[in-house]
């Protein structure tokens, strides 16, 4: 069972799973088996609003860190999402055609965007955020959106 | 057809949001050119604020809601208010069913918003319809 750090700001309040690396955007990586699964943070989907249409790159796409690997359009806003691993991409989350709102529902769990099979995760992991890490990032971003 | 009897629009009353934009846009085009004489619009602040009439006109007739986002104010409101929603709309569902209208703007919609409230209102207007044809059987 993944457990959270939990920041209240106002009446929001922002989850960040442990078991995962960031990328300050909020893009988040964890390991699963061979692969690494990838998805945007709690914060992010609350802070872009509702998910109208996520489009995903085709499996079999070979991307790198840093290269777009989605878009993301929200009530608000367009989004491009940087990967936060290189590799090549050997499963998109189907759901997310008809059903882009399970983005904002589930951003940790069912609201994952893709799989990639990493060339070399551990190097790439090093220079994501931890969880302790991005949720300090995360509270000064939140902060100044507040006062914004 | 008297007031009671008009089918109520509330749309979302975000102020500054494209997509309340939307959803006003569209209510306005119901109730003035679309089904003018079988529906009327009652502010969602007004219901808010607990206006007397906007309640009991809430309250003694079938109620469209059009939210603009998730958290649903209209429809809540409507039913903390006493109402019967007949349906539901959300501007995202809409916008999601018609891709090429993607909104943009807020005191002034686009043209893409514009047409996406064109066809709210139209789906909107459908439903008023068919409440009007069961209410006549």
């Amino acid at each position: 069972m993944t457990d959270y750090l939990e920041y209240t700001l106002d009446k929001f309040t922002f989850k960040v799973a442990t078991d995962c690396s960031y990328t300050p955007e909020g893009v988040w990586a964890k390991a699963d088996g061979g692969q690494v699964i990838v998805g945007v943070s709690d914060f992010f989907q609350q802070r872009n609003g509702d998910v109208a249409f996520a489009e995903v790159w085709e499996v079999g796409t070979t991307v790198s860190v840093d290269d777009e690997f989605a878009n993301i359009e929200t009530i608000k806003v367009d989004v491009e999402l940087p990967c936060p691993v290189s590799g090549k991409i050997t499963a998109v989350n189907e759901t997310l055609e008809l059903e882009a709102e399970v983005i904002n529902q589930d951003p940790y769990g069912a609201g994952w965007i893709v799989m990639i099979e990493a060339a070399d995760w551990a190097t790439d992991q090093a220079k994501l955020m931890t969880p302790e890490v991005y949720y300090e990032h995360m509270k000064v971003q939140a902060q100044e959106e507040a006062e914004s | 057809m008297s007031e009671s009897t008009k089918v109520v629009i509330v749309p979302c009353s975000g102020i500054g949001k494209t997509y309340g934009t939307v959803s006003r846009e569209a209510a306005y085009e119901v109730i003035e050119d679309l089904c003018p004489e079988t529906s009327q619009m009652v502010a969602l602040s007004m219901l808010v604020l607990g206006d007397v009439n906007a309640r009991a006109a809430v309250a003694n007739s079938t109620a469209i809601t059009i939210d603009g986002c998730k958290l649903a104010c209209a429809t809540k409101m409507v039913q903390e208010s006493g109402g019967h929603v007949a349906q539901e709309f959300a501007v995202l569902d809409v916008y999601r069913r018609n891709r090429k209208l993607k909104p943009k703007g807020i005191a002034e919609l686009n043209e893409g918003g514009q047409q996406l409230a064109h066809a709210l209102a139209e789906e909107v207007s459908a439903v008023i319809d068919d409440l009007q044809g069961e209410e006549d059987a």
